[in-house]
């Protein structure tokens, strides 16, 4: 099977592993418990809405993104809401 | 014959046998299930009283210990071996000639001597006593009453009074020194112009206790005011006003008011417990920089410095400033008969052991003690040995290491015959014991039992009142560690040991652990205290035998350290490297070489610092060649780094590079409430960010995580009890196992080592440093002036009603039972007064332990509407 490349705003992947190897990158580019940048911000708005349950995740609408620790010392994405609330997800579901 | 001759002659030849018989007697009566050693004819009727007592009184006059001592044992044995009046009597007069009037006094309250023993007396002995009296005692000027006081105190007293000098004092452990420094304090605030004092106690144990003494000496005068929290305001007052101000302090808790507080920190009176604390590893430096910061400001400082035994008081004053007039106050007179007791067990009989005095010239036998049970390990021949020889109370089993000294108790308590009825205040300890730690917390069964262990981790509140029931005699037998030696007020009769080591791992120096062995000997409660130690020919146990008597020598951490000055500055060299994984024995060298950079940076060179003289030219220069490498570095202020004692500003400068480096929003560096959802993950990075940049401090890397999670909760103002069920139901949760005693010790240790002791110290400078960051990219606007992180970790608390608790005394633990139960999280020192007034009736049915209830209505009489 031909790989399938993945589109998200400006950004174009030729693999999936490609656009995971981006987000992992990002992932890690931080420190823990980092906003992050107003350019990375817009990547994830657009990554989160391919989310197979976005609409719950994003729930009252997104603040911001940080990053921060999930189960067994691995780190995550979360997603600060408007309402205050947060919730994490994972970048690999929305590829 | 010279007087010297005569005293040496009277003990050694003239009266050595008879001394040899009362020394034997006497010590045997101290101890329980003892069959004595057969002696030739039964003591008591063949002593010649008079013969003894005549010799003793000549003895008295030497100032050699070793005299004072054999006069000590004679009126002992006299008070407690006669049967006739006339003896008894003459023993008391005897201790009161050796100004020992608190024997005497425990004399008569065991009736052991009549009371009106003056009528008893002839004409020139009645108006010798009475002499007598007069010289040993001090006038309290504030009430005009007089003080009875022995020799030792009684210079202290003048010593002290003295305007405008330092004064640096010394004597054994039981002397009365605290007791009659809070007299003089009392006495000195009152009746002078001094209007802030500080009085600095090395662990917050100690200062607690020291509080709660001087609010009760104070308990009646309008204008001084007692604080264990650096408070601004009360500062101010006592400036501006007719009031005056004790602030009770660590010596961090200094530094956190002089920061506040800055050059306008003018303290017109210090007093130094435990001073010999100077030369301890990473605090005696801080202790050291914030008595030359205080005296920097105010040259014309008061300074009294206190310590037990120790061999060069003097030292202390070498840094007072130039022509401050100095006085040093060495005592080392007996006040308790000491008796080192060793204890080897009968070849082949292990419930048998036979016990020796240590003297001098050679080994007294006392006898053979009877052991229930055979003791195969360690950990039972401290507990069946301590459980028998010290059967009537008031024994303490030195162990080592906290696990040892729950074991060793758990051990004890078996040997106990169960009681019946039980005592109230150990049930409110246990119950106490169970709601603020955990309900199968070891100490609380044990505590019902009249046996406790006391550790340095352990809640304040647990442990002081552990300390009271242990001298009152409610709990008989108490399994210590090392904590005790680093500044508790605890003494005993008879103390248990075998190897002692001092915190983890090395043998104890001798004046370490004769500085334990003090505390066998409550003066004024007892004639006499017994250090019994185990197997004192056991290779491991001592390498070096059971240490003679040996005093204390000060030396202050800085100067031990610059004597090491090849490996100092191989240190300096490897700091100047941007790898903070080369730093190896940071331990030894971080805060000095800290101190060094600052004293460098503010004068300039090093050789124009205090210290200079007491070292080498080619020291100095060694050392300031590396710091003048280091200072080219820097571009921090140098009172951003004088704000944070024993923090080394190389550091600080290489977190500001970091800082400097940052590419993403600068509000991402700084620490969030702890009510944030990210405080957890930010405090890592923040832990991580001082490993990398600062100084490894958080170790191993990988518990910063759990660190993370208890600095957090610890600032949320969780109770220990919280903190601890939250790890337990973590464990529990992810499957992992877990050993319910270790979980506990271990929280404990990071709740007093991380939370209130390395994070606070870090996290300010931290803050501090990236303060100074954010007004360079003109990002001012992040600054938060309202919270400061080292006060909110030190006291681990998170509202303005928390902290107000706090303020009123009470201790954190019965702060944090109270707000979980307070609604209003913004109330003053008297909102909370008026919310306990009003709710303290009720304490009852919202489960609130009982000693904290006690606690409460100590620090908060519900009578009492005016305290402000």
């Amino acid at each position: 099977m031909p790989a399938k490349p993945v589109t998200i705003g400006e950004h174009h992947f030729a693999r999936k592993g490609d656009a995971q190897d981006f987000f992992r990158e990002m992932l890690y580019r931080y420190d823990l418990a980092d906003k992050v940048s107003q350019e990375d911000e817009t990547v994830l708005r657009l990554l989160l809405d391919r989310h197979p349950e976005a609409s719950e995740k994003i729930g009252a609408g997104v603040d911001s993104f940080s990053i921060r620790s999930a189960d067994f010392g691995t780190r995550c994405f979360w997603i600060n809401r408007v309402d205050g609330s947060t919730e994490k997800f994972s970048f690999k579901a929305c590829l | 014959m010279k007087s010297e001759e005569l005293f040496d002659w009277l003990i050694d030849e003239a009266l050595s046998s008879e001394i040899e018989a009362v020394t034997q007697i006497t010590v045997a009566l101290e101890i329980d299930n003892i069959t004595e050693v057969d002696r030739e004819e039964d003591g008591e009727r063949t002593f010649d009283w008079n013969r003894l007592l005549l010799a003793a009184s000549i003895l008295a006059k030497s100032q050699t210990r070793k005299h004072q001592e054999a006069a000590l044992r004679i009126a002992t044995a006299a008070i407690s071996l006669s049967a006739e009046i006339e003896v008894r009597d003459a023993g008391a007069v005897l201790l009161e000639k050796l100004s020992n009037h608190r024997a005497a006094k425990l004399a008569e309250d065991r009736e052991l001597v009549k009371a009106n023993r003056n009528e008893r007396l002839g004409v020139s002995m009645r108006l010798e006593a009475l002499r007598r009296e007069m010289e040993d005692s001090v006038l309290v000027e504030t009430d005009g009453s007089w003080l009875t006081v022995n020799d030792f105190q009684q210079k202290l007293w003048s010593g002290a009074k003295t305007e405008d000098t330092w004064v640096s004092a010394s004597a054994p452990t039981a002397s009365g020194k605290t007791f009659l420094i809070l007299q003089w304090l009392n006495n000195y605030v009152r009746t002078s112009e001094s209007r802030v004092a500080v009085y600095l106690a090395p662990t917050r144990a100690l200062v607690t206790e020291i509080e709660s003494e001087l609010k009760t000496l104070l308990k009646d005068t309008e204008n001084v005011s007692v604080h264990s929290i650096p408070l601004v305001e009360k500062y101010t007052e006592a400036r501006a006003q007719d009031k005056k101000v004790i602030f009770v302090f660590t010596q961090e808790r200094l530094h956190l008011l002089i920061n506040m507080l800055k050059e306008n920190c003018l303290i017109d009176l210090l007093v130094v417990d435990e001073a010999h604390k100077i030369g301890d590893n990473q605090r005696g430096v801080i202790l050291q920089d914030a008595v030359e910061r205080i005296s920097r400001i105010n040259p014309a400082l008061k300074a009294v410095f206190v310590s037990p035994a120790t061999q060069n008081p003097e030292e202390l004053l070498t840094d007072a400033p130039d022509g401050i007039a100095q006085s040093s106050i060495d005592s080392d007179t007996p006040t308790v008969l000491q008796n080192v007791i060793l204890a080897e067990q009968v070849r082949g009989k292990p419930k048998e052991w036979t016990l020796n005095l240590v003297r001098e010239e050679s080994d007294l036998p006392l006898g053979v003690l009877h052991l229930d049970n055979k003791a195969g390990t360690v950990k039972k021949k401290l507990a069946f040995i301590a459980a028998a020889a010290g059967e009537r109370g008031g024994t303490l089993v030195y162990c080592n290491g906290a696990a040892e000294a729950e074991d060793v108790a758990l051990l004890i308590s078996q040997l106990l015959d169960e009681q019946d009825d039980k005592d109230q205040e150990l049930l409110d300890l246990a119950d106490l014991a169970r709601k603020a730690v955990h309900r199968d917390y070891q100490l609380a069964p044990l505590v019902e039992r009249g046996v406790a262990f006391h550790y340095g981790n352990m809640p304040a509140l647990i442990r002081m009142e552990i300390e009271r029931l242990f001298k009152s005699g409610k709990i008989k037998f108490l399994a210590c560690t090392s904590t005790l030696i680093e500044g508790v007020n605890l003494s005993c009769r008879t103390i248990v040991v075998r190897g002692p080591r001092k915190g983890r791992g090395h043998p104890m120096e001798p004046h370490d652990f004769w500085n334990l062995a003090g505390r066998a000997g409550r003066w004024g409660d007892e004639f006499q205290g017994n250090i019994i130690c185990i197997e004192p020919t056991h290779p491991t146990a001592w390498p070096m035998g059971v240490p003679g008597r040996s005093r204390y020598p000060i030396k202050r951490e800085t100067d031990a350290v610059l004597g090491q000055n090849e490996d100092l500055a191989s240190y300096l060299e490897a700091r100047l490297s941007d790898d903070n994984s080369n730093i190896s024995n940071s331990d030894e060298f971080e805060q000095v070489g800290a101190y060094l950079i600052n004293t460098y940076l503010r004068l300039g060179s090093l050789s124009a610092a205090p210290l200079a003289k007491r070292h080498s030219a080619e020291t100095i220069e060694l050392l300031e060649s590396k710091l003048t490498q280091i200072a080219d570095e820097i571009d921090l202020p140098i009172e951003l780094a004088i704000r944070h004692p024993g923090v080394n500003i190389i550091g600080l400068q290489r977190l500001l590079e970091a800082f400097r480096a940052y590419k993403n929003d600068p509000s991402n560096l700084l620490p969030v409430p702890s009510e944030s959802v990210d405080a957890y993950d930010r405090f890592v990075t923040i832990m991580e960010r001082v490993n990398v940049n600062v100084v490894p401090v958080f170790l191993p890397p990988g518990l910063i995580p759990l660190h993370s999670l208890i600095v957090v909760e610890w600032l949320k103002g969780y109770s220990l009890a919280t903190i601890i069920r939250n790890r337990i139901d973590y464990q529990k949760r992810n499957g992992r196992s877990y050993r319910l005693p270790n979980l506990i010790r271990e929280t404990l240790e990071i709740v007093e080592q991380t939370a209130r002791f390395k994070a606070p110290k870090y996290l300010s400078s931290y803050v501090d440093v990236l303060n100074h960051h954010l007004v360079e990219v003109e990002r001012s606007d992040l600054i938060d002036e309202e919270f400061d992180i080292g006060v909110a970790l030190e006291f681990g608390v998170s509202s303005k009603t928390l902290l107000s608790l706090m303020e009123l005394g009470l201790s954190r633990m019965t702060a944090v039972e109270l707000y979980e139960k307070i609604a209003q999280d913004d109330l003053d020192r008297n909102g909370c007064v008026r919310w306990i007034q009003r709710y303290a009736p009720e304490f009852e049915g919202m489960n609130v332990p009982n000693l904290i209830t006690k606690e409460v209505l100590e620090k908060v009489p519900l009578a009492d509407t005016t305290r402000n």
